[in-house]
């Protein structure tokens, strides 16, 4: 089985791309990210999530937002088998990425876990996926989605 | 007001240029190839059109351009280009303008990097490298468009098989194009087969050159499923230009014209995080635009140039043209309608699958939809017997980015 299978990395064994958080914008993510919480950005104006988080909604263009502790939970909308790798991704091929639609609304991109890469047709598009997140650094936790269907 | 593309060129060499070259001299050759083409100076430029470094070109050409244009949104961006001169000539602030594309993608392993014109690295506070592929081991193109494939087969009941006859239909245009890169086989013919490390192309050959079956495709390496290698555009060197005129200009040119009967563009994303619907593109908008200004429509073209990245690009291009029902892009291809011979010739040159893509095709695109529609596409160095068509109109559309923008041509021969 491929090492995404396996649960979350510890910090030290991370060897993924690490993303700076923006602490002008994102940082509230980030922060719930260590607690092991899903945190949403959502219009108070037009009541919709949105994701990527902004400063401006993209539905209804108010800057009114609030962040909210989101289910964790969401469904493939599409994926791939990625043959090819570079860095700390290059030891784990072949391994599915995915688009999930999230249980409230709009969609995030991420590594599959919970899936056999070997066989692409195996994987299917609407399975359940619930989020978890690797020790990255100190400070960053990066989410992945796994399937629980 | 009108305007017209008068002249287009290639740099000296494309493909696989065995010596290497740079993206600046790509550029730089095919400027002053279009320019000796249409019988002109360079110093009668007076519009300049290229991603991002316009600028630099005017200085390296000496000229000082009074409209400058830097439009960089991926292979689409030549399509823009021709959008943004038409625009600026029926403004009449100009009434010469070059479009330019120079890109180094082979030459580029060769040189480690240098030689590209591509910039440094990118802004890791943007939301898409906080959030995006890089995070999860998505590189690059194929493994972002391989998820628009799954899609649309899951949600219109496409197969890959439907997807790979267009990879074959194209290859057959490849064929009839000695400069394309899929021309024919190595050591097929008499010619040698090519030494280790030695890609070839053109008539030299190349290991995966010359006709192919759908089984082919679905038997070639798996790169990132469901894209199989044969699925997927070549990375090559090349330079191409073109040059806009006003209608009153437009005759006094050596070259003939090709006119811009309608033009636009439209995005539907940035990154593929924020792509609605992964089965369609902004081409919809695009050439709805275009299709109003020419006051013609899809029934009205005789071929089309449609940018294929990958099958799957080209697939949901042809529906969102409005040549195909929704969800049956693939179908343009079947039964030889696209091929040699058939009845909408589609990549008459051999596509960005089987005859050249440096990174951003749009370029090739124009180049080819002009000899085809000026009748020069079969001048003994860009095409033999079988590659000129009967067209007298085209539609031409440029996807650029992560299936993120598009820019849509319709062009008409002069009559």
């Amino acid at each position: 089985m491929v090492a995404t299978d396996e649960k979350g990395a510890g910090m030290a064994d991370y060897n993924k791309p690490i993303p700076s958080p923006d602490p002008y914008v994102t940082q509230p993510f980030w922060d719930g990210a260590k607690e092991g919480k899903l945190m949403l950005p959502r219009c108070t104006t037009c009541n919709k999530v949105h994701w990527y988080p902004r400063i401006l909604c993209p539905f209804c263009h108010s800057s009114s937002i609030e962040w909210f502790e989101a289910s964790g939970e969401g469904f493939i909308h599409t994926y791939a088998v990625q043959n090819r790798a570079f860095g700390g991704w290059a030891d784990e091929t072949p391994y599915a990425t995915a688009y999930i639609d999230l249980k409230e609304g709009d969609r995030m991109f991420t590594a599959l876990r919970g899936v056999d890469a070997e066989n692409p047709e195996s994987i299917k598009i609407g399975a359940k996926v619930k989020i978890e997140f690797d020790e990255a650094s100190e400070d960053v936790f990066v989410p992945y989605w796994r399937v629980v269907d | 007001m009108s305007a017209a593309i008068v002249a287009a060129a290639e740099s000296d060499k494309i493909g696989y240029i065995e010596e290497g070259t740079t993206a600046l001299n790509l550029h730089i050759e095919a400027i002053r190839n279009v320019c000796a083409e249409a019988g002109i100076s360079p110093a009668e430029i007076e519009g300049i059109f290229a991603t991002n470094h316009s600028n630099m070109l005017a200085e390296y050409l000496g000229i000082h351009p009074k409209y400058i244009d830097t439009t960089s949104v991926g292979g689409c961006s030549f399509q823009m280009h021709v959008h943004h001169a038409m625009a600026a000539i029926n403004a009449g602030i100009i009434d010469i303008a070059v479009v330019s594309h120079g890109e180094a993608g082979w030459s580029a392993r060769k040189n480690q990097g240098k030689g590209t014109l591509r910039g440094g690295g990118g802004d890791p506070w943007l939301p898409s490298a906080q959030f995006g592929g890089d995070l999860y081991g998505s590189w690059g193109a194929p493994s972002a468009y391989a998820h628009a494939l799954t899609r649309h087969m899951h949600q219109w009941g496409s197969t890959k098989e439907d997807f790979a006859n267009i990879a074959v239909a194209t290859r057959e245009w490849a064929g009839l194009n000695p400069r394309a890169v899929m021309y024919r086989k190595s050591g097929e013919g008499g010619l040698p087969e090519l030494p280790e490390g030695d890609a070839g192309g053109g008539e030299k050959g190349h290991p995966f050159g010359g006709p192919i079956t759908v089984q082919d495709v679905l038997d070639s390496r798996m790169i990132v499923w469901p894209l199989n290698l044969l699925d997927i555009c070549l990375v090559t060197d090349h330079g191409g230009a073109v040059l806009i005129a006003s209608a009153e200009k437009a005759r006094s040119f050596r070259t003939p014209p090709v006119w811009i009967a309608g033009a636009g563009e439209s995005q539907s994303h940035a990154d593929m995080l924020e792509m609605g619907d992964f089965t369609a593109t902004s081409a919809a908008a695009s050439s709805e635009t275009a299709y109003r200004m020419a006051g013609m429509g899809p029934s009205d073209m005789e071929m089309a140039m449609i940018y294929d990245s990958f099958t799957v690009t080209a697939g949901i291009t042809a529906e969102m043209l409005g040549l195909t029902p929704r969800g049956e892009g693939p179908s343009l291809w079947a039964n030889g309608n696209a091929s040699p011979g058939g009845k909408f010739p589609v990549n008459t040159n051999g596509g960005g699958l089987s005859f050249s893509h440096s990174g951003m095709y749009g370029m090739m695109l124009l180049v080819e939809a002009y000899r085809q529609l000026s009748g020069t596409a079969e001048d003994g160095i860009h095409g033999i017997e079988g590659k000129q068509t009967d067209a007298q109109s085209a539609i031409v559309n440029g996807t650029g980015g992560l299936l993120s923008v598009t820019g849509t041509l319709v062009l008409t021969a002069d009559v």
